[in-house]
């Protein structure tokens, strides 16, 4: 069949190393937990709920769960899960 | 006197043209091998073949009566396997197969490899617990073939010295496991003969009745392999009652009962599992060989005659080893299905190749005929759509099936960050609830004090 295009193709690697699986979840990980912790700190913490504090909010828990959803697929393929 | 010499000159100008309408293929010499050394009928047939009259033999067409044909492939003298393709049409109930040679020439020497299963039975059907395992074989005495035979000779390998009774058509001797019988001449286009050989045969007569074969494809740099079977010891079954004490005590290794096997993993499989119904089998041993791992297999019982076991064993590869791209289009080339043990016999097999989802444009080849089953959805771990699942079936497949095949697909790399995002998405969605509920106030009574 795509015996020419077949030729030209090469070995088909992960576009990140298998073996940099663990270290990036915990990586991500611990980020995304600091972003979670200090959201929830911020929100606590807050005198009045009339301050204007919604667009900061809304950018740090931008950032917990872009880099929690990272490392929760991440931790998914340490453990075997290949999603 | 003119007259006479041209009477003569008419008659052999009538021979020859008789000959000619007459020209046809002859099987010159037949060399047959029929190995029943395993549950599985071997046979190795070196034909030559001649045109009578001296024309090039272009297309051969090869019988075969036997309706468990599994596996049949050409040899010719480039030394190259060919695979044999079914004709449509039958010739009077059997399979018909025809092939075209590279070469035309007025003889042709060639050789046919055919595998059947199940052509050797158990005879006694029932044996009890100690019992040598008897089987019997029925074959054809003669070659069968359309054209007639000049000169056969059949050589008959057997799993043991101990034969009960065979065919006794003169000339043929017997070696230690051996039956040479022949050779016999001018056999005549399309005759049969029987051929019985009662023999002792005491290798695991195991048949996998069903095998599910899944291989799902991860671009994150996974091939997870994972193959379900159901295997029965198709030999003679079990009389009476099983005894563990005679069992053991009993050390011959020869005996018809499988205690293991050995199936052949590729040298890449990483964190292979052996379970089933209960959970994992422990006892199993896996050994790395050169280039292969060599997995030992003991189910949680002996196998004896007509007993089953079902198991589950499964094991991830690299992708590096089987899949290929170029820009988005990717091919995946992989074992359709892969060893069990050895001289396995398939039933039915059932093969699934999960692709990553949003796979498209998939084109599939395999290097022998298979049933397509319709394409299927499949949802598992952070999909939307579902994945495309290739599934096709096969049956009566042996060893010599294992071979690759091929399966193109377009799928696009950004597809790849569709997960991760989706979990973000998910974390982000619970983070918005919790902003927009510390906003509300449900408290009952106004809180005077706050201001």
């Amino acid at each position: 069949m795509d015996t020419v295009s077949f030729e030209n193709m090469k070995r088909y690697v992960s576009p990140i190393n298998p073996a940099v699986f663990p270290h990036l979840a915990t990586v991500l990980l611990t980020i995304g937990t600091f972003f979670t912790a200090w959201f929830f700190i911020f929100v606590v913490s807050r005198k009045t709920t009339k301050e204007k504090t919604l667009i900061k909010e809304l950018l740090i828990s931008l950032c917990a769960s872009i880099f929690l959803g990272f490392g929760i697929v991440f931790l998914l393929l340490t453990v075997g899960i290949y999603v | 006197m003119f007259k006479i010499l041209y009477i003569y000159f008419l008659i052999l100008q009538c021979f020859l043209c008789a000959s000619k309408t007459n020209a046809e293929i002859i099987n010159t010499n037949v060399e047959r091998l029929l190995d029943l050394s395993s549950q599985l009928v071997k046979t190795t047939i070196k034909i030559t073949a001649e045109e009578t009259t001296g024309k090039p033999i272009t297309e051969y067409v090869f019988l075969v009566a036997d309706p468990n044909l599994a596996f049949i492939s050409l040899k010719d003298d480039t030394e190259k396997n060919i695979l044999l393709r079914k004709n449509k049409e039958d010739l009077n109930g059997d399979q018909t197969f025809t092939f075209t040679f590279k070469k035309a020439s007025p003889t042709q020497t060639f050789v046919i490899e055919t595998v059947s299963s199940k052509n050797i039975r158990p005879h006694p059907v029932e044996i009890e617990q100690n019992d040598k395992q008897l089987v019997k074989y029925n074959g054809s005495l003669y070659f069968y073939s359309k054209y007639k035979t000049r000169t056969q000779k059949t050589n008959v390998k057997l799993s043991s010295s101990n034969i009960l009774f065979h065919t006794q058509q003169k000339p043929f001797s017997v070696g230690a496991n051996r039956i040479i019988l022949g050779p016999y001449e001018d056999i005549e286009a399309l005759s049969q003969q029987e051929l019985v050989v009662h023999y002792e045969n005491q290798t695991p007569f195991l048949t996998v009745n069903t095998l599910e074969r899944t291989i799902e494809l991860s671009h994150w740099g996974n091939i997870a392999v994972k193959e379900e079977i159901q295997l029965t010891h198709a030999g003679a079954k079990l009389k009476g009652s099983f005894s563990r004490y005679d069992f053991q005590k009993e050390g011959r290794s020869d005996h018809s009962a499988v205690k293991s096997y050995k199936t052949y993993l590729p040298a890449s499989a990483s964190g292979v599992y052996y379970r089933d119904t209960n959970g994992n089998i422990s006892t199993s041993n896996m050994n790395l060989v050169r280039d292969f791992i060599e997995l030992e297999l003991r189910p949680r019982f002996p196998l004896f005659g007509g007993w089953k076991t079902k198991y589950t064993l499964g094991y991830n590869v690299p992708s590096y080893e089987y899949m290929y791209n170029d820009g988005n289009k990717y091919q995946l080339k992989m074992h359709l299905i892969d060893h069990i043990y050895d001289n396995m016999v398939i039933d039915e097999a059932v093969i699934k190749i999960i692709l990553p989802e949003g796979s498209t444009q998939i084109k599939f080849s395999t290097p022998y005929q298979i049933s397509r089953r319709p394409n299927e959805l499949v949802h598992t771990y952070l999909d939307t759509i579902g994945r495309p699942v290739v599934t096709f079936s096969k049956s009566n497949l042996v060893e010599s099936h294992i071979a690759d095949f091929t399966l193109n697909y377009s799928f696009e790399k950004v597809s790849l960050l569709q997960e991760p995002l989706l979990v973000s998405a998910f974390i982000y969605v619970i983070f918005l609830f919790t902003i927009v509920f510390l906003r509300l106030d449900f408290s009952i009574t106004s809180h005077s004090h706050k201001e």
